[in-house]
């Protein structure tokens, strides 16, 4: 689990960078958020009982506040809640076989 | 004897306590994972500056990869369009070229005149140059690699070099600067209309727009007039280029235009910014 947290916030890291550098510049920012998506992503893919997704979602947040002018844990708390109600919604009302 | 109720008791709490972390592992993990971030923002410029310190490198590298893939992409997907653009340039430079010729002259004249009243002319800003190390996320900021050390403050006008406002610093890190664009919604300040004699208050809206609020219909305002700062609030100094008005909606039961203003700066193209240390 601890090295899957590690992973994420390398992989977050890098795409908060990447989101505020490469795709500044592509002009793609406000019109994709790439750490939201890969939160959506992230919690959507993985089988419901895992809760790596809530970490990916908090460690995102995380890295998406220290790069804007928002106050640390804003956007850390709001892809939680966000990777906490993909976790309900899949656990309660969707069913699919791979789950 | 009576210390024996109390062990237990605290033996039992311990128990509880153990219980409810076992069962609500994640739980507990995350609120104390929240508490800990929160409580960041109480050293949040040096997390932040440390962040940015050790972030620009690789950022500014990155950048520059972002704009060389832009320069490529742009050329290939509006090689049509930067045709027609390039026409009408041509044309433009003509135009631009006579104007320039007629102005040297007034420009001779008014040195003369100038000369003969004995008026020195205006001093310039104090400036500061700085470059762009990263964009927020939000669109609404810059950041810019000067900081407090490089005697910076906050509330200081950020320029172009073509004396394209851009907004001014709003945080100050050691070593980094946070600039809020004009374009940014929290922005607000005087502004006039060039040659129209009009003024209002330019609000920022989104990343392309901004509007001209609380301009009075008795002035004539056409798309295409040239938006420049004014000094009436004492934020930004007069007569920094803003933007072009881009549409003027008039209404009968508001008494004031609704002007639509494109700013004239843009991100892409500038990597260098100029600080307007004391104005």
């Amino acid at each position: 689990m601890f090295r899957r947290i590690f992973i994420y916030a390398l992989f977050f890291y890098f795409l908060a960078l990447l989101q505020t550098s490469v795709l500044a510049d592509l002009s793609l920012r406000g019109v994709i958020n790439l750490i939201s998506v890969f939160v959506i992503l992230i919690n959507l893919f993985e089988k419901p009982r895992d809760y790596a997704g809530l970490y990916a979602g908090f460690i995102g947040g995380f890295f998406w506040d220290i790069f804007s002018a928002n106050f640390i844990g804003q956007n850390a708390l709001i892809l939680l809640a966000l990777a906490l109600f993909i976790k309900i919604v899949l656990r309660k009302y969707v069913w699919a076989p791979a789950f | 004897m009576p210390l024996y109720p109390k062990i237990l008791s605290r033996c039992i709490i311990l128990k509880a306590m153990k219980s409810v972390f076992k069962k609500n592992k994640i739980l507990v993990v995350i609120v104390v994972g929240i508490l800990l971030v929160l409580s960041l923002n109480f050293f949040q410029k040096t997390v932040k500056g440390f962040f940015y310190a050790t972030s620009a490198p690789v950022q500014k590298s990155l950048e520059q990869t972002g704009s060389n893939a832009t320069d490529f992409f742009s050329g290939v997907f509006r090689s049509k369009e930067l045709k027609k653009e390039n026409e009408e340039l041509e044309l433009n430079i003509q135009i631009l070229l006579a104007e320039n010729a007629s102005l040297k002259e007034i420009q001779e004249e008014n040195q003369v005149l100038r000369g003969a009243l004995e008026i020195g002319l205006q001093k310039d800003f104090r400036l500061a140059l700085a470059e762009i190390t990263s964009q927020d996320i939000g669109q609404g900021s810059i950041l810019i690699n000067q900081g407090s050390k490089d005697g910076l403050n906050k509330g200081m006008p950020v320029i172009t070099q073509q004396k394209v406002l851009l907004g001014r610093i709003t945080e100050i890190y050691e070593d980094f600067s946070r600039v809020a664009l004009i374009s940014s919604k929290e922005s607000s300040f005087d502004a006039e209309v060039l040659d129209r004699g009009a003024s209002g208050v330019v609000k920022g809206k989104s990343s392309q727009l901004l509007t001209l609020d609380l301009v009075v219909q008795d002035k004539e305002i056409k798309e295409g007039d040239v938006v420049v700062s004014a000094s009436l609030g004492g934020i930004y100094p007069k007569g920094l280029l803003v933007g072009l008005v881009q549409e003027v909606k008039r209404s009968d039961t508001d008494p004031f235009y609704q002007i639509a203003v494109v700013p004239f700066f843009d991100l892409q193209r500038t990597n260098s910014v100029l600080i307007i240390l004391d104005f």
